[in-house]
């Protein structure tokens, strides 16, 4: 009893901490609608700022806290709210989850960029001393951040649910989640209210960092991790609270926490440890998000006045003048030409292996094109299928002596096996829990699947070595561009027919409306199933690529950010378009490359330049690069116009301007809500010509 | 003859609503049936249980001899039950043309991927026939290559009909065509519904605020209101009766 009860205690505390990660996803999703990922690195800023005021800064520890929890955190979820999810607030699930990735990324990457960071031990503790042991409890010691971090939390929750009873702004608070438009036809201002919320949840994101610190003891900078516990803590017990209940979310929190330590008590040590201890709370992540009948529906915005609401955007759709077709298609061909001939020749030998690099991401982006772009759901964890076509050859290799490029077939097979199962397993399940249900894989996949010997070789990692086919062997770099560009194009090939071709339709049906899909007989979920396994085959044989190229790998090349990085990447650069995964192949590892001569601390930087195009993804679906090239595109299909015009061939108007009802001018999509001139600004383009939307 | 659709007794609760109170109706095959009433009578909600968007708490959708409950509504659609919108579900980024032709090869479930693989995508010379056929019809031929984001309400609509109408389906779900037409579309909307009704033998279930759209397209109309059936039979017959000039007049006027 009393061995039991001393495992019970300490996950307490562990449970509080949940709790307040909990409650804050809980209450910006019932009143904005947002999913919000981003309180894992708010949380992680706000413990890192705490840390650094009180050790760098040598501030007193409650004027620490009140700079980095009261001040900082609430000021963050107002800037986040006023400048970004305010504006995307009708758009639809993926646009919303894309930021909060964004933001995901970018904080924890900025703040050792801009404060330095090395791994700080015994970080300070907001109230009480973690060493003094405070009393005991039927003969377990209780120490002090453990009594600390559980008052606190009480405190905390209890005050909040006063204020969401009791006071005028709570009220109005609650009758947001009620109905928003409902609120606002009673003079409810729910922009303000939408504000408070994000105050207030961004402070117990904050609390919850900085009360986490002393119970885990170190504070990585580098590595974020401990706060992707708590973030995948938070995220369960906010979804067995169904998104709703602040009560129940509290207690499903302390529930975790107890469980997580009580599972310590019989699974002291051993595989059975970390597969039980580990995989616990993704198990329980996975049965909520799969079995839970009130989250299916999570996705579809339960305000009964939404049909209010206006439509999101159009995306704008790049007009591409006919008479640039031949020259762009020449010029593409000549570009790879060059490309392969100077990859052989004159380049450098240190500038090789970014150009194989490029070749090598270019391939596994192409799987975030087919998957997001072309039928708009979002995949957390196409990393962790790259990690599982490169351990798959690697391992194949080295028992059963299977030539790489077979391996990486079948590496791509078992990815794509896998990337089915999870869309199955998300067969009623709306697009947000699925998107979730592959974060929680990711991490699932960084934190125990490959951690085995038999899967990411543990410690030194998996050796996949060069393919050499017959006489040609692959080993030099120079030799692997070949190689790798025969992969990429072949991938290019396969995403190129499946976007031609009926599914592409069928998917592009999908990502514009789901029920307007079904209502043509459409099967969405065939169509999901198809694309997740050939998105997640294309990742599993550009994982293997990579494996061959940076031998040997471990889970470390693969963890969840990587994931996120590859998402956020492509869809700045253009998530609808193959060319968009090249150019942000090419560029992601180019860059990476040209920061190795930067000072180490920016080596963070890369991920966060795209973050913050990713930012704009409500506004830019097409991709922020996409978006500037259009509107060069229209500039010389204008300037052709002209000089046709000039010679007096004026190209005959398509019928598109006289035709909207009402809308002038045929504007095609672009602008965005808040005003921000878009395509629309320019009312061209259906006008000088033939209009593709994918040209 | 048997009836095309018949609900019997359907039920539908959203919280404290009871959006949809034991419902029942049929409708004969080929027969254009009006369904009015006034705003947050149930009428989508009750379009949605046909369609297989929404499942029923209680009662049942019998279609063309068989019951449909628990069936999927991509099934349903694949049975012959095409529907409109109200709230438009068009795909903004395919242009008018491509909205057909998914239309068409999800209803000829030509769709296969290995189809994709093989490069056996192409538009063929015969579908081309069919697409450019209900183009025609629903008036979009000198739009057929614009994309969707593009085109005001009204055209939307006529797309989500064109779209449905590709499908060739045995009983056409329209939930307000009209709204967002000016009057000489919506006459030659009636017209257009009145005789794809008629060379096809397609039912139609016609939801419409517009009272002299619905006169010209259909042979019967049922009325509800908040939930409840509370009048049908012939147009001019059922609205001359006081308890539906109520409804009417006092909710939508
Ligand atoms: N998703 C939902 N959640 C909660 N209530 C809903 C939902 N959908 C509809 N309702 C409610 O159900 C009732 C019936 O709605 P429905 O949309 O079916 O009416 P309608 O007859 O189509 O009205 P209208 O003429 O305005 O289109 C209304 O009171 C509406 O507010
Ligand atoms: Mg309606």
């Amino acid at each position: 009893m009393s061995t039991l009860l001393g495992y019970v205690l300490p996950g307490i505390p562990y449970g509080c901490d949940f709790a307040l990660m909990a409650v804050g996803l809980v209450i910006t999703f019932r009143t904005t609608g947002v999913f919000n990922l981003a309180f894992g690195a708010q949380a992680f800023g706000a413990a890192f700022v705490f840390d650094l005021l009180v050790r760098s800064e040598g501030l007193p520890v409650w004027a620490a806290f009140v700079l980095s929890v009261l001040l900082l955190s609430p000021a963050v979820g107002l800037v986040l709210d006023r400048f970004l999810f305010s504006r995307i607030a009708t758009t639809n699930m993926t646009a919303k989850i894309v930021s909060s990735v964004g933001l995901l990324i970018a904080i924890p990457q900025l703040l050792p960029i801009l404060f330095g960071g090395s791994p700080r031990e015994n970080p300070p503790s907001l109230w009480l001393d973690q060493a003094h042991v405070e009393f005991r409890l039927f003969g377990t010691a209780v120490n002090g951040s453990e009594v600390s971090t559980t008052v606190i939390t009480l405190g905390a929750v209890a005050a909040l649910l006063l204020f969401l009873r009791l006071s005028p702004a709570g009220l109005e608070m609650r009758a947001v989640v009620e109905s928003r438009r409902l609120a606002q036809l009673q003079g409810i201002d729910s922009g303000k209210v939408a504000a408070s919320a994000w105050a207030l949840s961004s402070v117990m994101a904050g609390l919850a960092g900085v009360l986490l610190l002393p119970l885990s003891n170190v504070l990585n900078p580098t590595n974020p991790l401990q706060f992707t516990g708590l973030l995948v803590a938070g995220l369960t017990a906010a979804a067995l609270a169904r998104m709703r209940s602040i009560g129940v979310a509290f207690g499903a929190a302390i529930g975790l926490g107890v469980a997580q330590e009580v599972l310590e008590l019989y699974f002291p040590n051993g595989a059975l440890h970390t597969a039980s201890v580990n995989a616990f709370p993704f198990i329980v992540l996975v049965g909520t998000l799969v079995g839970s009948k009130s989250l299916r529906s999570l996705g579809f915005r339960a305000d009964p006045m939404a049909g209010v609401d206006p439509p999101p955007p159009p995306p704008s759709v790049s007009i591409r003048d006919p008479r640039l077709d031949v020259p762009m298609k020449w010029g593409f061909r000549a570009l790879i030409v060059a490309f392969v001939v100077s990859g052989l020749t004159w380049v450098p030998g240190y500038w090789v292996t970014p150009l194989d690099a490029g070749l090598v991401y270019s391939t596994i982006f192409l799987s975030v094109t087919l998957i997001t772009g072309a039928s708009g759901q979002l995949s957390l964890c196409q990393a962790s299928f790259a990690g599982v076509g490169a351990f798959a050859a690697g391992q194949l290799a080295a028992h059963f002596g299977l030539p790489v490029l077979l391996g990486a077939v079948v590496g791509g097979l078992m990815a794509a096996v896998l990337g089915a199962v999870l869309a199955l397993l998300a067969a009623r399940i709306s697009g947000l829990i699925l998107t979730l249900l592959t974060l929680a894989f990711a991490l699932m996949a960084d934190t125990f699947l490959f951690q085995y010997s038999w899967s990411g070789g543990s410690g030194t990692g998996v050796s996949v070595p060069r393919p050499v086919m017959g006489s040609i062997d692959f080993t030099s770099n120079r030799a692997f561009l070949v190689l790798a560009l025969v992969v990429l194009l072949l991938c290019i090939l396969l995403v190129a027919l499946v976007q031609r071709g009926t599914t592409g339709r069928f998917l592009a049906a999908m990502r514009g409306s789901e029920p307007g899909a079904a209502s043509l007989g459409i099967n969405l979920l065939r169509a999901r199933v198809t694309v997740f396994a050939m998105s997640a085959g294309i990742a599993g044989v550009g994982g293997a690529m990579f494996g061959s190229l940076y031998s040997p790998v471990s889970a470390d090349s693969f963890v969840y950010e990587i994931s996120l990085a590859f998402v956020v990447v492509v869809i700045t650069t253009g998530s609808r378009r193959i060319e968009g995964a090249v150019q942000a192949g090419m560029s992601f590892a180019i860059i990476q490359f040209l920061f190795t001569y930067a000072p180490s601390r920016f080596q963070g930087l890369t991920p966060i330049l795209f973050a913050f195009g990713a930012l704009n993804y409500a506004q830019h679906p097409e991709g922020m690069v996409e978006y500037q090239k259009s509107r060069w595109m229209m500039r010389v299909s204008r300037l052709l116009a002209r000089v046709d015009g000039r010679r007096g061939t004026a190209p005959t108007a398509l019928a598109a301007g006289a035709a909207g009802n009402g809308m002038a001018g045929g504007v095609v999509g672009g602008s965005a809500p808040n005003g921000a001139p878009g395509l629309a600004g320019s009312p061209v383009g259906l006008s000088s010509g033939v209009v593709s939307p994918r040209g | 003859m048997a009836d095309i659709l018949r609900i019997s007794e359907v039920s539908v609760r959203f919280g404290g609503i009871q959006a949809l109170d034991h419902v029942s109706l049929s409708v004969a095959p080929g027969e254009a049936v009006g369904l009015v009433g006034p705003n947050g009578a149930g009428k989508t909600t009750l379009f949605d249980c046909i369609s297989g968007r929404r499942r029923p708490s209680g009662g049942s959708v019998t279609f063309d001899g068989r019951s449909i409950d628990g069936v999927p509504g991509y099934k349903r659609a694949r049975l012959g039950i095409g529907r409109t919108f109200q709230r438009l579900e068009v795909f903004p980024e395919l242009t008018v043309r491509e909205h057909i032709i998914v239309a068409e090869r999800a209803h000829r479930g030509v769709g296969a991927l290995w189809r994709d693989l093989l490069n056996l995508s192409r538009v063929r010379p015969e579908e081309q026939e069919r697409v450019d056929a209900i183009l025609d019809l629903v008036g979009l031929d000198h739009l057929a290559d614009v994309p969707v984001a593009a085109l005001g309400l009204g055209t939307c609509r006529l797309v989500e009909l064109g779209r449905a109408l590709a499908c060739e389906p045995k009983l056409l779900l329209a939930d307000e065509p009209s709204s967002g037409l000016d009057h000489n579309e919506t006459d030659s909307l009636a017209m257009v519904l009145r005789v794809v009704q008629r060379e096809r033998a397609m039912a139609v279930l016609l939801v419409e605020h517009d009272l002299q759209m619905v006169a010209k397209s259909v042979d019967r109309i049922v009325v509800l209101d908040i939930g409840k059936v509370i009048a049908e039979g012939r147009f001019d017959e059922v609205l001359a009766q006081p308890g539906v000039r109520e409804a009417y007049l006092g909710a939508g006027a």
